[in-house]
């Protein structure tokens, strides 16, 4: 239960922390391929140094993986969001989405992992 | 010997039971049904500081080496506290002094991300095993889905100065090896996998 509370608010953390990032550093009307990759670049960084900071508590590949999709691929969303002025008003509803945009993957990547795990060969010897 | 590594290693020890807290609880049990398959004269390579003996079952005779000292310090009381018999003894895998099938079991636990030359230590690892012998494996490798990779690729550079490599084909380093695969078993993902193999 620690792990599972854990890697979800890790995971909300790193949306909220990724939301609000990318709110600092683009503005409405920016051109959206530049917003999207800053997106992308403050994301990784966000997602490596936390990730990094979190994995002894709970373990590295279960907060490297959520953290880097996260990372890469919220931090686009948001660049996109906010390059439109089609963001959350307030800073408070972007680290919202961020937290949501952060939970939903956590969850897509539990589920992901449950259809993936078990034998992938077994010669049954 | 390979100084290099060992130094690595050797820093890596300091924080190596504080870093692995969270994998030792999660990943634990899986280790645990792994080695629920050990049987014979066993090797276990990289033994870091012994946090992997608590998933031993007990009353085995065991080898366990590992490339550095300061690890093989820390591991000394873990090794005391099996019920069974572990024997240390610092030794690189790439040139391990026992004469060919010695081995009824070879384990591993997050060792070929780290050995600089996987495949010639896993073709050591064939030589000291006996010919109806089983590798067990417990090993991180690179992911075959997209973004997962490639972010794994990014993040080698980095984590290969402070221990492993993070995109190993481990699976593949195996066959190349000579063995035949008895079992390959997703954990988490398809990162972390068990990996059994016997002589091909």
């Amino acid at each position: 239960m620690y792990f599972t509370i854990g890697d979800y608010v890790a995971g909300m953390f790193i949306g909220a922390l990724t939301a609000l990032s990318v709110r600092a550093a683009v503005w409405p009307g920016m051109d959206m391929v530049i917003a999207m990759l800053l997106g992308m670049g403050i994301g990784m960084v966000i997602h490596l140094v936390l990730g990094l900071v979190l994995s002894p508590w709970l373990g590295m590949f279960e907060t490297m993986m959520p953290a880097s999709v996260i990372g890469m691929y919220g931090g686009m969303f948001f660049g996109m969001r906010d390059s439109m002025a089609a963001g959350s008003p307030t800073l408070t509803a972007a680290a919202i989405v961020g937290m949501l945009f952060g939970a939903l993957v956590v969850l897509g990547v539990k589920i992901y992992n449950r259809a993936l795990r078990g034998a992938v060969v077994d010669t049954g010897d | 010997m390979d100084t290099e590594t060992q130094r690595k290693w050797d820093e890596a020890s300091r924080t190596f039971d504080w870093l692995t807290f969270a994998d030792d609880h999660r990943l634990g049990p899986h280790k645990r049904r792994l080695f629920s398959k050990i049987r014979g004269a066993t090797l276990m390579v990289a033994a870091g500081t012994g946090n992997d003996f608590k998933f031993f079952p007990p009353g085995q005779r065991i080898i366990a080496i590992d490339i550095s000292p300061k690890m093989l310090e820390r591991a000394a009381k873990k090794a005391t506290a099996y019920p069974g018999t572990i024997e240390l003894r610092e030794m690189d895998v790439g040139a391990l002094p026992f004469p060919d099938a010695s081995f009824d079991t070879i384990v591993t636990v997050c060792t070929f991300c780290s050995v600089p030359k996987p495949v010639a230590g896993l073709r050591e690892l064939y030589r000291v095993l006996k010919p109806d012998g089983q590798l067990l494996m417990f090993e991180h490798v690179r992911s075959k889905i997209g973004p997962f990779g490639i972010l794994l690729d990014l993040m080698t550079p980095l984590s290969r100065r402070l221990g492993p490599d993070l995109n190993r084909d481990t699976v593949g380093n195996v066959q190349k090896a000579g063995f035949r695969l008895r079992r390959e078993e997703n954990v988490y993902l398809d990162i972390v996998k068990i990996i059994e193999a016997v002589k091909g």
